[in-house]
């Protein structure tokens, strides 16, 4: 049988589908860039739900990730972080905050200083944008507001009890309660179904039922994050209108469903934006020539070639795919490009895994000049317009920090800023973009 | 379903070093349950997929060469596509399903598999060549006898040379043939250039779904020979979702020679309203009846992805309008099996597929709407069954229902599948 080959041209191809490649996607289309996009399921799931942009500096936890950014340019002069300003990092994260409102996921603004997150185990991380489902904890929290924490029968990883006693000398008086969850009483439950069964009206009414008799005098219920995947805040506000108190939710360990919310928001919401999304095909193989790149992909019954004048590489470390550990090295896995990475597989860790300074593996990736384009072995750009966002960007510990939606958003902000200049495209409004299926604006040169 | 006796040690681990695509390995596997958090099998007979790679590489291969699990698991490939490794748990079902006994495999798939060898036709449901033929000139008599604007309707057999060759779901000759029509009458409107084939016609494969590589190979190659001897430009498989991914991905695997392209009958009715040949539209909604969609994951996820996926939403949205119609959510690609695929609405064991249902139960649920439509008889069949086990209160439909009725050409014996609220829009003009 002939195995059908087929061929899209772009002004702009994203490489990843994490949050930068999420965030270059978005911001290539709000600046009128025709754009494809392709990746596989990624660590995306993996997020607690919460925007960090930097919450932790020399191992301690800042309040003010601002002037934590200004003293990180003086520390760690090689900080992807040094090549931004402030504006364009707050720019960035408000273009993206609005686009995820737009699709209908609400969002905190992202404000001056951290707000302090509520965490599974009872302990708690600086954060600068919430879902709008767990911003009324962090504020019970700040109120140390009369509470009940919720957990489920045959649900691992989430215990009230063990977060009340460990949340007891910031936020004493925690209630706790176990409900069986309508309808898995007899099953081990993960979040995910819990969320997409709570979007039918039927087991919300059995949930309340349910909920109701341990209330109480609370005003507000903690429970898991699995106020729905799709429409958390309507089934948040539905199932508070037959409470009578305020839900929040907290994070789970993985498979946790804010990172499922936000993968399925993109999948649904940015084809019809004009996105050519292929999120379950990886780029298998890479050119470049100096006209351009094309990719070439695999899928079940097809070949695709893409055909892209510039490329915003953002496919992650180790877990992505972006990088590969090999027995001489670490490689950068489509290009090949080079790492900046220590000599040899001894100095990848330092001897204590807790050591205060992380370890060097964590910050290795590609280096990039200020237009966000990874850097040949002798510091030039190894292309003119391959650019480079979010996790495999080196010299960053993303996870240490507390950084990583924050880098992910502001490199993708700034590697598609340089691509569309490059690519002649004049910056957008960078709010949410326009109806779907909004024609992008023509660009010279393109098919 | 008593534990099997004598089988042949598996090594798992092995199998899936083998079967892995590049990159993807169970070695891989960091635990972390996505691939069971979005499974709807995950807990039916203690097993999900995550415990089943977990299982092969701790080497427990007697434990996963008798878990009835293998057959809940319908081999839809959501693991695979949650999982950041690619780890395909599916490949592993299939090595596990074919390991077993015949005589301890589920009858009902066992039953049907025998059925297709039993004739060229490779009907599951025994429709035989010649039944075949003559039950479709019959039908095709009463329909041009009963419908003048169809008096002249031609349903090729065996043309040589036709532009396509289009696959028939058994259900459709064995007990309701009057579901035919429309799709006839649908080629008919177009013009298309099409003859079904009397041997190898029968779009199901329940062979595939025993593990039996043999099998499946054999009616493969009965349907490509088949195919193959009539010289079309391609095959269009018609709305069935597993008898699309057994052929293409058959003739891969045996690596077998085949003269044409496989075709979705769904992209074909996207491009016959694109091109105008189809003029469809919503007119006759003016109830604003809503609408929902049900990927068939054969047919996106398996093999045509998205592109599938946006065809079936074409069609549908022109058919019901842009407002009547709601997406279940996930959807395309991350669209959730119904539960009625890889022979599990065959095996007997109603309550695990039930319980698999309730997932895509509340999904539909969730969006309020009145009709599911699916090209899919396995997911017709299986959502039908979750609607009236949970009490629901939606339909489940066709395309080529709606086309007709849209054009105003469906019969009043078409509308079986449609509610009381439809069964009188649009009726043809009395003959």
């Amino acid at each position: 049988m002939r195995r059908p080959h087929r061929r899209i041209e772009t002004q702009l191809t994203v490489v990843g589908t994490g949050i930068a490649g999420f965030a270059a996607a978005l911001f290539a289309r709000a600046r009128g860039l025709d754009v494809a996009q392709v990746g596989h399921s990624g660590a995306l799931a993996y997020t607690t739900g919460y925007l960090d942009l930097l919450g932790v500096a020399d191992g301690r936890k800042i309040a003010d990730p601002w002037a934590g950014l200004d003293a990180l340019r003086m520390t760690e002069p090689g900080h992807p972080f040094g090549r931004l300003a402030n504006a364009d990092i707050r720019a960035a994260l408000d273009a993206f905050i609005g686009e995820v409102n737009a699709m209908g996921l609400g969002y905190t603004p992202a404000g001056a200083a951290n707000l302090t997150a509520l965490l599974p185990y009872g302990v708690t991380k600086p954060t600068l944008s919430l879902p709008e489902t767990m911003w009324p904890g962090a504020a019970a929290l700040a109120e140390r507001a009369p509470a009940l924490i919720v957990d489920f029968a045959g649900l691992q990883g989430f215990s009230a009890a063990e977060f009340a006693a460990n949340m007891a000398a910031v936020w004493p008086g925690l209630a706790t309660a176990r409900l069986a969850f309508p309808g898995m009483e007899s099953l081990q439950v993960f979040p995910e179904p819990m969320a997409r069964a709570l979007e039918t009206r039927e087991t919300r009414a059995a949930f309340v039922a349910r909920l109701r008799p341990h209330l109480g005098a609370v005003t507000h219920v903690g429970l898991p994050a699995i106020l729905g995947v799709h429409r958390p805040d309507t089934v948040r506000a539905a199932l508070e209108a037959e409470l009578g108190v305020t839900l929040f939710e907290i994070p789970t360990i993985p498979p946790g469903v804010p990172g499922i919310r936000l993968r399925e928001l993109f999948e649904r919401h940015l084809p019809g934006r004009g996105v050519a999304l292929e999120p379950n095909l990886k780029a298998a193989e890479a050119r470049l020539d100096p006209s351009g790149i094309t990719l070439a992909l695999h899928g079940p019954m097809e070949d695709l070639d893409i055909r892209a004048e510039a490329v915003v590489l953002a496919t992650g470390r180790f877990l992505s795919g972006g990088l590969r550990a090999e027995r001489s090295g670490i490689r950068e896995t489509l290009f090949g490009l080079p790492v900046a990475q220590p000599d040899g597989r001894e100095a990848w860790f330092r001897p204590a895994y807790f050591d205060p300074r992380g370890h060097p593996v964590n910050r290795l990736g590609l280096t990039v000049d200020d237009r966000f384009r990874p850097l040949d072995a002798a510091g030039a750009p190894v292309h003119p317009r391959l650019h480079a966002a979010g996790a495999v960007l080196a010299g960053q510990d993303w996870a240490r920090s507390r950084s990583g939606a924050g880098l992910a958003i502001a490199s993708a902000w700034a590697a598609v800023n340089a691509a569309g200049a490059e690519l002649g495209s004049s910056p957008g409004d960078p709010g949410p973009t326009t109806a779907p299926g909004a024609a992008p604006a023509q660009e010279p040169g393109t098919a | 379903m008593n534990a099997p006796t004598e089988r042949p040690e598996i090594d798992f681990l092995a199998v899936a070093r083998a079967l892995m695509p590049a990159g993807a390995t169970t070695d891989a596997c960091v635990g972390c349950g996505l691939c069971a958090s979005g499974c709807p099998a995950a807990g039916l007979f203690g097993m999900d997929p995550r415990r089943f790679v977990n299982m092969a590489a701790l080497g427990m291969n007697e434990a996963l060469s008798t878990t009835p699990w293998v057959w809940a698991c319908t081999q839809c490939k959501r693991c695979a596509y949650v999982c950041p490794m690619g780890i395909d748990v599916s490949l592993l079902v299939g090595v596990a399903r074919g390991a077993w006994p015949d005589d301890e495999k589920p009858k009902g798939i066992v039953r049907s598999c025998a059925a297709q060898r039993l004739d060229a036709s490779t009907s599951a449901m025994g429709v035989r060549s010649e039944d075949f033929v003559e039950i479709v000139e019959e039908t095709a008599e009463e329909l041009r006898e009963s419908d003048p604007r169809f008096a002249d309707l031609r349903v090729p057999m065996d043309r040589k040379g036709a532009m396509f060759v289009v696959n028939q779901n058994s259900r459709e000759p064995a007990v309701e043939p009057e579901e035919m029509g429309p799709m006839w009458k649908i080629f008919d409107y177009v013009g298309a250039d099409w003859t079904y084939s009397s041997k190898g016609w029968a779009a199901e494969n329940f062979c595939m779904f025993t593990g039996d590589d043999a099998a499946w190979k054999e009616m493969v190659e009965t349907r490509v020979d088949a195919i193959n001897a009539l010289e079309p430009q391609v095959w269009i498989n018609t709305e069935c979702g597993h008898s699309f991914y057994t052929l293409w991905k058959g003739i891969e695997r045996f690596g077998l020679e085949a003269k044409f392209e496989a075709g979705s009958l769904v992209s074909y009715y996207a491009q016959w309203i694109r091109e105008g040949k189809l003029p469809v539209n919503a007119d006759w909604n003016t109830l604003g009846v809503k609408f929902t969609v049900q990927d068939p994951c054969q047919l996106v996820r398996k093999s045509l992805g998205d592109q599938a996926a946006e065809d079936l939403r074409f069609v549908v949205k022109t058919l019901v309008g842009e407002e009547n119609f709601i997406d279940m959510t996930p959807s395309r690609q991350a669209n959730y099996c119904c539960g009625g695929g890889g022979g599990f609405l065959q095996a007997g064991m109603n309550d695990e597929r039930r319980a698999y249902g309730k997932r895509k139960f509340d999904q539909i649920a969730a969006t309020e709407a009145a009709y599911v439509l699916t090209p899919c008889h396995n997911c017709h069949s299986q959502i039908e069954d979750i609607g009236g086990h949970y009490h629901g209160a939606y339909h489940v439909t066709h395309l080529w229902t709606l086309i007709c009725l849209s054009l105003g050409i469906l019969g009043p014996d078409e509308r079986k599948y449609l509610g009381p609220e439809l069964a009188g829009i649009n009726l043809p003009e009395e003959a």
